[in-house]
């Protein structure tokens, strides 16, 4: 009998269900994702190669599991615990009625269990998809080959864990329901309605102090933080300091003067405050002003860290890799760092002889580097020396010029010789003939591939191979340097996303249940105006409008917040590399509108069902 | 605004409110109440007239159908000439907002707004032009007395002045036919003939037509003509016609101590 009571109460109360089954639903899918990454996408490629980050990823996913945990459980009882109040009446009448608090603690219980179900089967069927969708973007990133690599798995590990973890959360919050009951008074729960909270009235006049004090606040905050630059914002303690607290005093107080500046602005224009309910929708946000300021400002402090995680973690990205192609000139370069004493070795008829295909190759080199005696090249800071010849080839196939100046020239900076893996000499360049004087010092073989490029390397170090026991060989590839930052790649963008996700979440979770709760407490203002004559579509759209309000002041303030710290960013990562930052922006606005969007679509829609 | 002069609300004399044969049925099959059966009531312009009757007679079913708020089960409603039971929807919220006012005995002011945004609003619901607005709600609120009020808040004001501010409400849009539900039931006896004061002058010079339901003998007394609910059905009639207010109101002491039994809580 309980169990039929309990599934009819869910279903009857799915309107206040929604947002909490939506909450639930989305943890579930979020933790399952980023769980069930190992032998998926990109990670299964990385596993493939051996990636030493393989395992650090997997353990750093799992500690950040714990704290995502921590914090959906808490997002989960709060919802829980909005629930409750507004059920207070229904379970006074049980308790009335005489069912004792053990068995309406059962009853809240078996819900529990019902929607814990419910969730888990949906959240992990979004999950399936939504691990899905991650490998194809974490591919996608790194423009790799994804045959085989992409596909719908499901991961039993992972969703072992989701259910491990979410029961124990379910768990609680079952104790929770039971011990809220236990403690109840039957007086209390009968005469559940709230009373509204005391308006203060503040003169309007002081908002606009306070709302002017804060727009300075956040004028100094950026000035600090674009002046001194994003590196020394963050990382000195005394400018970092004053630039936070300068920042969340400025927001605290935009937040809570805003509502009394925008009013005392609409009413010295009567035709705007007196259309519609432009003055009842601007008086209701007043009235939660004092209440909701700090939690508002909390939001938009975790907006700004969802945005700015997600944005920069997948900004990184591009930045790793221009830097790879920094280090990883051409495909291949195998240096035999033994030349001096065993001398060349003859890589072409060394691949002749192992019968491999030269058509695999679309360029090759052989250079060699000489030891730098400044009796004959007159420099004395050089421990290499290079010949014009050769430096011009290599800087041909890098698509720059040749080399039209004095000569002997000591090479600094970005005109250095390129090689894949690095050199670690200073070459100065000298006329060809001036080398016949130089000793031999190392031999460097440089490639790159035509065909496929796993392949050829395959083939390439197959040979090489044997012949590291006769000369010192030292073998570095564009492929194992790039995995190699795929590796902190995939662990920023990860972790990034995750922690981005559940952010992000929290912030539209909390809001929604604050707007529904509020929603609550107004049918009885929405019912004084329809009796009023005010139309079902008038006060609709003042419920949509106060939803509006509550959900896109704090992003837009976030938003500028982000704007201004993404400018630092830049700076700061540019001087590294390039920023790919249309990429990261994209991803970042579709996490919003998809997440945000959709907590803000169904409390919009509960509302108004609310109001009519 | 000019105020009409007395003469011509004798030369009006239409019929503003024309109730008849209303019937209201609750429930089903055999459990059926019978909240309204079969009154018939008319109000001519300008008339001030008192609903009274024991609990469960239909004073506030009646009140409800014509206010819009329930819809009868036959008869009609037909006010200023409009033909109440076709219209639905937009075109009763139209109606209503635009036709009628609503004074209820919680004063149903919205505490988020002070008391002059609280007339304002009713105003803005009717989509009267912006320019005009504080005009209105200041002659409305000094008609009421309560112009000291209008930046206060409800819970600053005292159940009187909340109460006067809801009449004022009700009337800033000068609508056909103005509805009371037990206007005065919350009220202190002082702060009552104060708020019927104020709505005998909005009545006398306004020409304010007023349908008021009413458990009080002493707040029924300042109608020009009270009607007797009983079981859904109106049983009696008095009209103040000449008589003063302390007479009509121990002319209609005596019809409620007459049906003692059954009008025991009337008192």
């Amino acid at each position: 009998m309980f169990s039929k009571l309990a599934v009819r109460n869910v279903r009857r109360s799915f309107r206040d269900y929604g947002v909490y089954l939506l909450t639930l639903t989305f943890g579930v899918c979020l933790f399952y994702t980023f769980n069930s990454i190992e032998g998926q996408g990109a990670m299964a490629y990385l596993a493939q190669k051996e990636n030493s980050m393989v395992e650090p990823i997997l353990m750093l996913i799992d500690i950040f599991s714990v704290f995502v945990a921590v914090v959906l459980a808490c997002l989960i009882l709060y919802a829980n615990r909005f629930l409750l109040r507004r059920r207070k009446r229904e379970l006074g009448t049980y308790l009335l009625l005489g069912l004792s608090q053990g068995q309406v603690s059962r009853l809240l219980f078996l819900e529990t269990g019902v929607i814990g179900l419910a969730s888990l089967i949906l959240g992990l069927g979004l999950g399936v998809l939504a691990s899905y969708g991650m490998s194809a973007l974490t591919l996608s990133m790194f423009s790799m080959d994804v045959s085989g690599l992409l596909g719908l798995r499901f991961s039993l590990k992972a969703a072992g864990k989701t259910v491990l973890y979410f029961g124990l959360i379910f768990l609680l919050v079952m104790a929770f329901s039971g011990l809220q009951v236990s403690r109840a008074k039957l007086i209390d729960l009968m005469q559940g309605d709230r009373k509204n909270e005391e308006l203060k009235q503040r003169p309007l006049g002081w908002a606009v102090v306070q709302f002017v004090l804060g727009v300075l606040c956040l004028v100094g905050a950026y000035a600090i933080l674009l002046f001194f630059g994003m590196a020394v914002a963050v990382a000195v303690l005394p400018i970092c300091v004053p630039m936070l607290a300068l920042g969340t005093l400025g927001t605290l107080l935009i937040f809570k003067s805003l509502s009394g500046f925008v009013l005392k602005l609409a009413q010295s224009r009567p035709g705007f405050y007196y259309k519609n309910l432009n003055l009842f929708t601007l008086r209701q946000w007043i009235s939660k002003v004092h209440t909701t300021y700090l939690s508002q400002t909390v939001i938009c402090i975790l907006l700004l860290l969802a945005i700015g995680i997600t944005a920069s973690s997948i900004g990184l990205n591009s930045t790793l890799e221009s830097m790879t192609n920094s280090q990883a000139p051409f495909d291949i370069s195998v240096q035999n760092q033994s030349a001096d004493w065993s001398g060349p070795v003859d890589f072409d008829a060394l691949l002749d002889e192992e019968h491999f295909d030269k058509a695999l190759l679309a360029w090759k080199s052989d250079v060699t580097y000489y030891y730098n005696d400044p009796a004959v090249t007159g420099i004395e800071d050089a421990s290499a020396a290079i010949r014009l010849s050769d430096y011009d080839d290599l800087m041909a196939r890098l698509g720059k010029p040749a080399y039209a100046g004095e000569l002997p020239r000591l090479l600094e900076g970005p005109d250095d010789v390129p090689a894949t893996g690095g050199l670690g000499l200073v070459c100065v360049v000298v006329p060809d003939g001036m080398a016949q004087g130089l000793e031999v010092r190392r031999q460097v073989w440089s490639a790159d591939y035509a065909g496929d490029k796993e392949e050829t390397e395959e083939a390439l170090i197959q040979i090489l191979r044997p012949l590291q026991q006769e000369v010192s060989l030292h073998v570095s590839s564009r492929l194992s340097i790039y995995q190699d930052v795929m590796g902190s790649k995939i662990l920023a963008l990860f972790l990034g996303l995750y922690l981005g996700f559940t952010f992000l979440l929290a912030a539209a979770a909390v809001l929604a249940l604050q707007q529904l709760s509020q929603a609550a407490d107004n049918t009885g203002r929405y019912a004084i105006l329809r009796r009023l004559g005010a139309e079902e579509k008038m006060t609709a759209r003042s419920a949509t409008q106060q939803v509006a309000l509550a959900f896109l002041l704090p992003l837009g303030l976030a938003l500028i917040h982000s704007l201004v710290g993404m400018k630092a960013a830049n700076d700061l990562i540019s001087a590294v590399g390039r920023v790919d930052s249309v990429q990261s922006s994209l991803v970042t606005v579709l996490m919003l509108v998809v997440v945000y969007g959709g907590y803000f679509l169904a409390t919009a829609l509960a509302c108004r069902r609310m109001a009519k | 605004m000019k105020i009409p002069k007395p003469d011509i609300k004798e030369k009006i004399m239409e019929e503003m409110l024309k109730v008849t044969d209303l019937k209201r049925v609750y429930g089903k099959g055999g459990a059926v109440t019978r909240a309204l059966d079969g009154v018939s009531l008319s109000l001519e312009a300008g008339e001030f007239v008192g609903v009274m009757g024991p609990s469960g007679s239909g004073k506030t079913t009646l009140l409800n159908c014509v206010s819009t708020i329930d819809k009868p089960d036959g008869g009609s409603i037909v006010i200023d000439g409009r033909e109440l039971t076709g219209l639905r929807g937009k075109e009763l919220a139209k109606f209503r907002r635009e036709r009628l006012g609503f004074i209820f005995q919680d004063c149903n002011l919205l505490d988020t707004l002070t008391a002059g945004e609280n007339i304002a609003l009713a105003l803005s619901i009717v989509k009267a032009p912006a320019n005009e607005i504080p005009g209105r709600v200041d002659e409305m609120a000094r008609l009421l007395g309560i112009e000291d009020c209008l930046n206060k808040y409800p819970y600053q004001m005292s159940g009187g002045q909340q109460q006067r501010a809801a009449a004022a409400r009700a009337m800033v849009t000068h609508p056909a036919l103005v509805l009371a539900d037990e206007p005065t039931g919350a009220l202190d006896s002082k702060s009552a003939k104060l708020l019927l004061d104020r709505l005998e002058v909005l009545n006398r010079d306004r020409g304010a037509t007023i349908l008021m339901v009413t458990h009080d003998a002493f707040t029924a007394s300042c109608c020009h003509r009270v009607v007797f609910l009983r079981d859904g059905q109106i049983f009696l009639e008095l009209r103040r016609g000449e008589l003063d207010r302390r007479a009509f109101f121990q002319k209609i002491i005596r019809v409620v101590s007459e049906l003692g039994g059954e009008m025991e809580d009337v008192l």
